[in-house]
């Protein structure tokens, strides 16, 4: 999902190769393309080391492996950890770990995968971090193994409204890694006024100054809320009808454009007045730009999580599964998001994250309260076929 | 390549088939497989008939195909007018400074692509000193602005593939024997007749070669549409990306670049003769 930095002191340039390795397959292939100029030596290096296709002589399916002595290969988003968190670990269980920031694209990353887990090979790697939809296709798919839970005490300290979700009842295969919740950002400076519904940004007030996300679950889930209706209920003839309503929009002129997280950049530099917005990226922003606002509206929120899960023909699932345990202790929990301004899945973050970080701890958008957390909505787990027609009427609506 | 070189006086009649075949072989392994590969994609039709995603990218996308190309012959026609004086310039007035502007010219592809487009993104900020500026002048609405607009999204093509239209123009003027515009000019020929007559005609190559260079890579760009413009200026590219990376609709996909392939082709030829590229050197 997206991934904003929350550290002030990045420079522009920076900031454009930053915004172009996230959320979007095409743009992080073409700066690739084009020569990968600074796109950091772990992208690079990651795109070297996936050995797609070799074969790891008939890897028995969730081998199950000790991984004594081995090293913990997780691949994760960029800007998503601290810088603590990995040192630490190997400290405290004695073993390696090649920890590498080559996801980009839930889409783009399923075809690297998708190949070699079909046919049972290696994927040289030991957690995947994805999300929500994503996690369910692999599991629909019986590409990752379940995890383990004699060697995870921590999954108590799952919070409750991630505990049972529809792509995975009981998280037998995922666990979150952080969360982030898609609301309304907008700029108080542009709008002249207080927002509070998500149907605010079709205000024609706000004409041709509006911005959508290019992620159909996001987008399409808040306009059903806007329309009374219950996204985790999500059914196509809802999916025609938000999207019918987006589509009138954008020819009226209201929606300026469909992003990534681009929009974040738009928002700050005063293009757009009101977004479809997610959290980290409107509080990574507060650095530069403190006016900004995110809200949950009076409908309701998304919530989407990148989910940890261990692909079936890793041979080093109780490595993966200590790396999970330990992170799932919300002290480790908040170290993590101190650097990381989303929402942690883990119990008792908050507590800990006021010791480390009072400033950030106080920000509902790192600590929801309940009452916030109570109107978060995970869109429906589509199915194949469903998620197919989705994606055709709402290429449609958004005109790509 | 041994034995090329060997028997000093009769030369291997093979020696022309050896020089070329890696670059066929490349051919074949990078360029011909992966066509195949995509055609077969583009018939791999489940649950209709095998030619459902080509009459879906003709019944659907017209209008993008239309605008693609539309934006595409803007920018080449754009690219040609900025480019050919500049060209001109470097090849016969710029004595000395000759290299350093040639380098001027290349130096854009110092950075990536990206980066350079979303540079135009800053400078076309409704805030920004362009709009800015526009608005002081009042050609600018108030409320009016640069980015998200047809005009942003034909300016950074024609930007982005400028350098593609100036070099091959310059190289052409390079070869040119100046002793031709002498005896032109000894000839009564007046400056700008012996442009058009010796100058003009003799160039004609490298306009060609500029063109395609720009256009055909144009018409198939979706960054600048996507980076540039608002919904209402998407390109093909951009669809064509959009259906198999997040739709995975892989027919519809193969089909419509197949198609663009195709129109781009047919076009290419047409302008071909249409310049009488075979008589030219």
């Amino acid at each position: 999902m997206s991934r904003r930095d929350s550290d002030p002191r990045d420079d522009q340039l920076h900031e454009f190769l930053r915004q172009a390795v996230t959320r979007r397959g095409f743009l992080a292939r073409t700066a690739l393309g084009a020569g990968g100029l600074a796109l950091g030596s772990s992208f690079l290096a990651a795109c070297g080391g996936g050995k797609e296709g070799a074969p790891a002589a008939g890897a028995p399916a969730a081998a199950g492996g000790t991984g004594g002595g081995k090293t913990l290969r997780i691949s994760n988003w960029p800007l998503y950890i601290d810088k603590q968190t990995v040192p630490e670990f190997e400290k405290a269980t004695g073993s390696k770990v090649e920890y590498t920031e080559d996801i980009n694209d839930n889409d783009e990353f399923f075809a690297k995968i998708d190949e070699p887990l079909k046919r049972n090979q290696s994927v040289d790697r030991d957690i995947i971090v994805l999300t929500d939809w994503m996690a369910g296709r692999l599991i629909r798919l019986g590409y990752v193994a379940p995890l383990d839970d004699s060697k995870f005490p921590n999954k108590a300290n799952v919070v409750d409204n991630v505990k049972d979700v529809s792509f995975d009842p009981g998280r037998k295969y995922s666990v979150p890694w952080l969360s982030g919740m898609t609301g309304v950002g907008y700029n108080p400076k542009k709008t002249g006024r207080e927002l509070t519904s998500i149907n605010d940004i079709f205000d024609p007030k706000f004409k041709g100054q509006v911005t959508m996300l290019t992620e159909m679950r996001d987008t399409i889930g808040l306009v059903m809320l806007g329309m009374g209706k219950d996204p985790t209920k999500a059914t196509v003839a809802d999916a025609r009808a938000a999207a019918a309503k987006i589509k009138k929009a954008r020819l009226g002129g209201q929606i300026r454009k469909f992003t990534g997280n681009d929009y974040a950049e738009d928002l700050a530099a005063g293009n757009i007045a009101v977004a479809i917005a997610w959290s980290g990226d409107i509080q990574g922003l507060h650095a530069d730009n403190p006016d900004l606002v995110w809200l949950a509206p009076k409908e309701g929120a998304m919530l989407y999580s990148d989910n940890m899960m261990i692909p079936k023909t890793s041979d080093r699932q109780d490595l993966a599964m200590a790396w999970i345990n330990y992170v799932y202790d919300p002290v480790h929990s908040a170290q993590i998001v101190a650097a990381a301004p989303y929402l942690s899945d883990v119990k008792g973050t908050g507590e800990a994250l006021a010791k480390v970080a009072p400033d950030l701890a106080k920000s509902p958008l790192v600590n929801p309260p309940d009452d916030l957390r109570a109107r978060l909505h995970v869109f429906k787990a589509l199915d194949e076929k469903e998620e197919t027609e989705f994606n055709r009427i709402f290429q449609d609506a958004i005109g790509a | 390549m041994a034995g090329t070189a060997a028997g000093g006086s009769r030369r291997s009649r093979l020696a022309p088939y050896l020089l070329i075949a890696p670059g066929i072989l490349w051919l074949l392994v990078f360029f011909v497989v992966p066509i195949v590969t995509l055609a077969q994609t583009s018939v791999h039709v489940v649950d209709a008939p095998w030619w459902d995603g080509y009459y879906r990218a003709l019944n659907n996308y017209g209008v993008h195909f239309f605008r693609s190309f539309r934006y595409a012959l803007i920018a080449t026609l754009l690219a040609l007018a900025l480019g050919y004086p500049l060209a001109y310039v470097i090849a016969f007035r710029a004595g000395r400074f000759k290299n350093l502007l040639l380098g001027l010219v290349v130096l854009p592809f110092f950075t990536t692509f990206l980066v350079r487009t979303f540079a135009w993104k800053t400078i076309l900020n409704d805030e920004g000193p362009a709009a800015w500026l526009l608005r002081r002048m009042h050609l600018l609405a108030e409320g009016g602005r640069l980015l998200d607009t047809t005009l942003a999204v034909v300016g950074g093509l024609t930007y982005n593939f400028l350098p593609f239209m100036i070099l091959p123009i310059y190289v052409s003027l390079e070869k040119i024997d100046r002793r031709l515009v002498e005896a032109a000019e000894d000839l009564y020929s007046t400056p700008i007749g012996a442009f058009r007559k010796v100058v003009l005609p003799l160039s004609l190559p490298g306009v060609f070669a500029g063109s395609l260079l720009t256009f055909i890579p144009a018409a198939g760009d979706f960054i600048n549409a996507q980076l540039l413009g608002s919904p209402n200026q998407q390109m093909i590219g951009t669809i064509i990306q959009n259906q198999f990376l997040a739709v995975r609709d892989y027919p519809l996909a193969a089909a419509l670049s197949f198609v663009l392939m195709l129109i781009i082709t047919l076009g290419v030829l047409a302008y071909a003769r249409v310049l009488g590229t075979e008589e030219l050197a």
